[in-house]
C-alpha cells in the first residue's frame, strides 16, 4: 500500500516521498473502590507522509487511509510545498551504514488474561488502602501498549522498530487533620510479572507519608536539593536549549556556544538511545536515521547540538539521529552520576530544602530566557538530615546560571517516562517563595 | 461509509449482554498548521484525526473503544470484545434514532477556502511588524493552526446529532535579546470560526502589543517573592477561576468525593463579590460548542452566585453517578478519548468596580496584567500560575516591570480572598489538558483583586 502511495504521489511530481506509519494498540483499565472504573482498548494507525516537491518539503499526518483521501491529501502537500518561501535543505534519507541493534525481548501482554491485570490493579489499591492515613485511591491505572513503526521512502529505505511495554500506578489520598496530599509511583515493565504490587503500594504510602503535615517555610535563599525525578523533570523542560533549530531560530541561549564552557565542570549529559536503564531503547529516528550516544555537556563544555536531517545540512554537520514527532528532541538524555550516596551529599548542609514534587512545568518555565518559577514541596535539610515536609513553595531560578552552581551530584541515576534521566542535584541556593 | 441501520445494528449488539447504554462517535477532523518565522513561511502541516470511539455503559460502569478502522465488520468485533466485559442478559431495546437538532455555529470562510499562499501572507505581514518593532527583537513568529471537526454521535437512547467545529487560532511570538539575556512574549488569540477570525481582530495592533512586551520584559526585574496583594487583569487572568474552581466543579473530581466543593451546594464557598459561569455556547467564541461531545446541546450553567455554590459540570456517566442532571459539559478530545465532564467558557461575571479604582486603592502589591499556563490537583486544592507580564503597584500606581512571578494558593482560599471585581469581562483562550484529552476552552474574568497571595520569583538577596 506505501509503495502505492509514493508511486502516485511521484506521478503528481514530487521528486521523493517517505511514509511514516506508526501502528498503535493499547488497553488501558482503571480499577476504583475495587470495581473496574475505565476500561479501553484500541488500534490506531497514523500515517505521515513527507513529500518533496520543487526542493520544498511539507508533511502531512492522516488517519482516514481511503484511497481518495491519499490523493487529495497529496494534492493538497503540494499546495503547501509550494506556499513555502524559505530555502532550506529538504531531504529525505537514504539510510545510515548500520543500525543499533536493540537486545530486548518482546514482551506480548497480550497473552495475559484481563481478569489478572485488574486483579493487579485491585491488589494494588487494597494494600494502599489499608494504610491507616489513605483516604481513598483516586484511580489505579495500568495501560499496556504495542507500538510498530515501520519507515518505507523513494530512495529504497525501508526499517521497521516495535515497542512493547505496560506501566501501572495508583494515586493514593493521604489525610491527617486538614492536610490532604496525593502520592503515586508510576512502574513501567517490559514484562508483566515485573509487576510487583506490594513494592508499588508501599513506595506510593512511604512518598504520601512524607508528604504529610507539611507547611511553608520563611521567604529566601536556601540550598536546595532536588530528587531525581525531580531535576529529571526540570531538565526535560530545557532540552529545546540543545536543538540545532533553537540554534537556527535565534530561539537558544548556547547559540554560538559549541566548544565554550556554559555549565560548571561536574555536569556531563549524555544523550544514549540504548541506555541499559533507559525505558526506551530506539535504533533510529522519525527520518531514519541511526541513534547514536554522544555527550551534549561534557566536564560543562557544550559539545554540540542535537540535529535533524535539515538543521545538520545547515550546520553542515552529521545528522544526530535527533528527528522526532517533526522537530528536534533527545532520546535518553542524562545527567551523569557520581559515587557519592544522596546521604553524604547532604550531609553538609545545615539549613536547605529537599524538593520532591514540582508543578505547573509547562507553564513555569521560559526555556528561551532560562528563567524558571515553579510550585514545589518536599522536605525540610537540617543539619545534614531530611527533616519535616515543606509545601505550598515556589522555587525560582535561572537554569543556565545555576548549572554553574552544582555543588553535588549523587550516585541515584532515574529515568523518567519522557526518556530523561538523572540523578538527585544539590545547587548552592536558589531563591524560595513561602511565608511573609 | 455507516449508515443508519449499520448503527442502530451496532448499538443494538452493544447491549447484547446487558448493557444499558450504548454509543458511537464518529469523526473527521482535518488541521491545518502554517508556520511563519522572521518573515519567512518556514513550515506548512496538514493533518486528519479519523475514526470512531464506541462506548458501552451498565449502571455505573463503563468500557470504551476506538480505531481508525471504521468499517461495519472493525466495529462490530471491537463491540464484541468489548461488551464481553458484561455478561447478563439484555435488558434494553435500542430506541428510534430521533431527527438531529440544526447546529447553531456558522462558517462563513472554511479552511479549505482560502488558498494557502493567502493565508501565509497575511501572517508574514504581522511577522515583519513585530520584527521591525525595535532592532533588539531577533525572532518574530507567527502561527495559524486551524481545525475543522466534524462529529456524529448517536446513542441507544435515541440520540442522532451531527455537528461541524471550526477553530482558527492565531499565535504571535516575539523573542527579544540584548546581550545574554533574552525574553519572550506571547499572544494566542482564537475563536470557534472560520478564517473569517481574519478580519475580526486588529491583529496589526496585536503584533506591535507583543513585540512590546517582550522589549519591556527585557529590563524588567526578576520578582522578589513575598506575601502581597495582587491585581488580576482581565481576559486570560480568568485561568485562576479555571484552575482553582473550575476543575473541582467538574463531575470527575465531584462524584469521587476529591473536591473541596463536592457536597457543598448551596453553602457559601467564595466572597459576595464573586459570581461565575461555565457557558457551552456563547457565538464564536473558543471553547463553545453547539452541541457537547454526548450530542446534547450545551447550555449556560451557573456556578456560583454571590459566593454561593450553584452547580457543578456533568456528563451522563457522572450523572448517573451523582444523581442529577447532565449539564451538557461532556467533551472529548477526539474519538480515542471517553467523554467526560469538562469546561467550556468559564468566567466570573462583570462586578461594579472601574479598573483605575482598583489599581488607585492598592497601596502596595502586584499588578499580573497576562498570566501564563497553570495548573491544580483537584484533590489538594492547590494550584499555581505563571505570570507573563507583571507590574509593581506601588502606591496605587504602576511602576516597574517584574518578570517570572508564580502565584500559588489554595482553591477553598482563594474565591474568599477576591474583594474587588471590576466591570471590564473578557474572555481569553487557552488549551485545557485533562482526562479526556486537550481539547479548546475559555477563560475569563474582569479584572479582579486578591487580598493576598504567595508570589514567588528569582529576586532578592541572594
Amino acid at each position: 500500500m506505501y509503495q502505492d502511495w509514493i508511486a502516485l504521489g511521484k506521478k503528481k511530481g514530487l521528486s521523493d516521498l517517505e511514509v511514516f506509519a506508526v501502528r498503535n494498540r493499547s488497553l488501558s483499565l482503571t480499577v476504583y473502590q475495587g470495581k473496574l472504573d475505565a476500561h479501553v482498548q484500541s488500534d490506531v494507525e497514523q500515517v505521515t507522509l513527507r513529500g518533496i516537491y520543487q526542493g520544498k518539503l511539507s508533511t502531512i499526518r492522516f488517519e482516514n487511509h481511503a484511497h481518495a483521501n491519499v490523493d487529495h491529501l497529496l494534492n493538497k502537500l503540494i499546495e503547501n510545498a509550494q506556499a513555502l518561501t524559505v530555502t532550506e535543505p529538504a531531504i529525505i534519507f537514504e539510510g545510515s551504514p548500520s543500525y543499533p541493534e536493540v537486545k530486548e525481548e518482546r514482551f506480548d501482554f497480550s497473552r495475559i488474561p484481563v481478569t489478572q491485570k485488574i486483579q493487579l490493579l485491585k491488589d494494588l489499591e487494597s494494600y494502599i488502602l489499608a494504610h491507616e492515613k489513605v483516604t481513598q485511591v483516586q484511580n489505579a491505572s495500568y495501560q499496556e501498549v504495542d507500538t510498530q513503526t515501520t519507515l518505507t521512502n523513494s530512495k529504497g529505505l525501508h526499517l521497521f522498530k516495535r515497542n512493547t511495554y505496560a506501566y501501572a500506578y495508583a494515586i493514593g489520598v493521604f489525610k491527617q487533620d486538614d492536610d490532604i496530599k496525593t502520592a503515586y509511583d508510576v512502574k513501567l515493565v517490559k514484562d508483566f510479572h515485573d509487576f510487583d504490587a506490594k513494592k508499588m503500594a508501599d513506595e506510593t504510602i512511604r512518598q504520601g507519608i512524607s508528604k504529610l503535615g507539611g507547611r511553608s517555610i520563611p521567604t529566601g535563599s536556601y540550598p536546595v536539593v532536588f530528587s531525581n525525578e525531580q531535576f529529571a523533570d526540570l531538565l526535560s523542560a530545557f532540552t529545546s536549549i540543545f536543538s540545532g533549530e533553537a540554534s537556527y531560530r535565534n530561539l537558544t541561549a548556547l547559540k554560538d556556544k559549541v566548544g565554550q564552557q556554559v555549565f560548571g565542570e561536574n555536569i556531563h549529559l549524555i544523550d544514549d538511545p540504548l541506555h541499559p536503564e533507559s525505558h526506551f531503547k530506539i535504533p533510529f529516528d522519525d527520518e531514519g536515521v541511526a541513534c547514536q550516544k554522544r555527550a551534549v555537556v561534557e566536564s560543562g563544555v557544550f559539545k554540540g547540538f542535537n540535529h535533524n536531517l535539515k538543521t545538520s545540512a545547515i550546520f553542515k554537520v552529521q545528522p544526530t539521529g535527533n528527528g522526532f514527532n517533526g522537530g528536534i528532541s533527545p532520546t535518553n538524555l542524562y545527567l551523569e552520576s557520581t559515587s557519592q550516596s544522596f546521604d553524604e551529599m547532604i550531609q553538609p548542609i545545615q539549613d536547605g530544602v529537599y524538593i520532591t514534587d514540582l508543578v505547573g512545568l509547562h507553564a513555569g518555565v521560559k526555556a528561551v530566557s532560562g528563567d524558571f518559577s515553579l510550585q514545589a514541596s518536599g522536605l525540610k535539610i537540617i543539619n545534614g538530615k531530611l527533616d519535616h515536609a515543606v509545601k505550598m513553595i515556589v522555587v525560582s531560578g535561572n537554569f543556565f546560571d545555576m548549572m554553574k552552581r552544582v555543588k553535588g551530584i549523587a550516585s541515584d541515576l532515574k529515568f523518567q517516562l519522557s526518556g530523561i534521566g538523572s540523578p538527585s542535584v544539590f545547587i548552592e541556593n536558589l531563591m524560595i517563595g513561602g511565608e511573609a | 461509509m455507516l449508515y443508519k441501520k449499520d448503527l442502530s445494528f451496532l448499538l443494538q449488539e452493544g447491549l447484547a449482554t446487558g448493557a444499558d447504554f450504548a454509543e458511537i462517535f464518529l469523526e473527521d477532523t482535518k488541521s491545518s498548521v502554517i508556520r511563519i518565522t522572521s518573515g519567512e513561511v518556514t513550515q506548512i502541516d496538514r493533518g486528519n484525526t479519523f475514526g470512531a470511539g464506541v462506548r458501552l455503559i451498565k449502571g455505573i460502569d463503563e468500557v470504551y473503544g476506538y480505531t481508525n478502522h471504521v468499517s461495519v465488520d472493525n466495529l462490530h468485533q471491537l463491540i464484541l470484545n468489548l461488551r464481553a466485559s458484561f455478561q447478563t442478559e439484555s435488558i434494553v431495546k435500542v430506541k428510534a434514532f430521533k431527527k438531529p437538532q440544526p447546529i447553531r455555529s456558522t462558517i462563513v470562510k472554511p479552511m479549505d477556502s482560502v488558498p494557502v499562499s493567502e493565508k501565509a501572507s497575511k501572517l508574514q505581514h504581522l511577522s515583519r511588524l513585530m520584527k521591525s518593532y525595535d532592532s533588539r527583537i531577533v525572532q518574530a513568529m507567527c502561527q495559524l493552526i486551524e481545525t475543522e471537526q466534524k462529529v456524529l454521535v448517536v446513542n441507544s437512547l435515541g440520540t442522532y446529532q451531527d455537528d461541524l467545529r471550526a477553530h482558527t487560532r492565531v499565535f504571535l511570538s516575539a523573542v527579544a535579546q540584548e546581550k545574554g539575556n533574552m525574553q519572550q512574549a506571547y499572544e494566542g488569540p482564537g475563536r470557534a470560526m472560520g478564517l473569517e477570525f481574519l478580519d475580526l481582530l486588529d491583529f496589526d495592533k496585536l503584533a506591535t502589543e507583543v513585540a512590546h512586551s517582550a522589549i519591556t520584559l527585557l529590563s524588567a526585574e526578576d520578582m522578589v517573592p513575598q506575601v502581597m496583594p495582587v491585581v488580576l487583569h482581565n481576559g486570560f487572568g480568568g485561568v485562576i477561576f479555571h484552575e482553582a474552581c473550575g476543575h473541582p466543579l467538574e463531575a470527575t473530581a465531584v462524584a469521587k468525593g476529591l473536591s473541596p466543593f463536592a457536597g457543598k451546594l448551596g453553602e457559601k464557598i467564595g466572597s459576595d463579590v464573586v459570581t461565575a459561569y461555565d457557558d457551552g455556547y456563547v457565538d464564536g467564541a473558543w471553547g463553545s460548542a453547539s452541541f457537547d461531545d454526548e450530542g446534547k446541546p450545551t447550555q449556560k450553567n451557573l456556578l456560583i452566585e454571590h459566593g454561593i455554590l450553584k452547580g457543578y459540570l456533568i456528563d451522563y456517566r457522572n450523572a448517573r453517578k451523582m444523581n442529577m442532571d447532565p449539564t451538557g459539559s461532556a467533551r472529548r478530545q477526539s474519538y480515542k478519548f471517553s467523554p467526560t465532564s469538562r469546561m467550556n467558557t468559564t468566567y466570573i461575571a462583570p462586578g461594579k468596580d472601574k479598573f483605575d479604582d482598583i489599581i488607585k486603592d492598592t497601596k502596595y502589591g502586584l499588578f499580573a496584567k497576562k498570566l501564563g499556563g497553570g495548573t491544580v490537583v483537584p484533590a489538594t486544592g492547590e494550584f499555581n500560575f505563571a505570570v507573563q507580564e507583571g507590574y509593581m503597584i506601588e502606591d496605587g500606581q504602576l511602576t516597574r516591570p517584574v518578570r517570572g512571578a508564580m502565584l500559588i494558593g489554595h482553591g477553598k482560599d482563594v474565591l474568599f480572598k477576591i474583594d474587588r471585581v471590576a466591570d471590564n469581562l473578557e474572555l481569553g483562550q487557552g488549551m485545557c489538558g485533562s482526562i479526556s484529552g486537550s481539547i479548546p476552552v475559555d477563560v475569563g474574568q474582569p479584572t479582579i483583586r486578591v487580598s493576598s497571595m504567595t508570589v514567588g520569583g528569582a529576586g532578592g538577596k541572594k
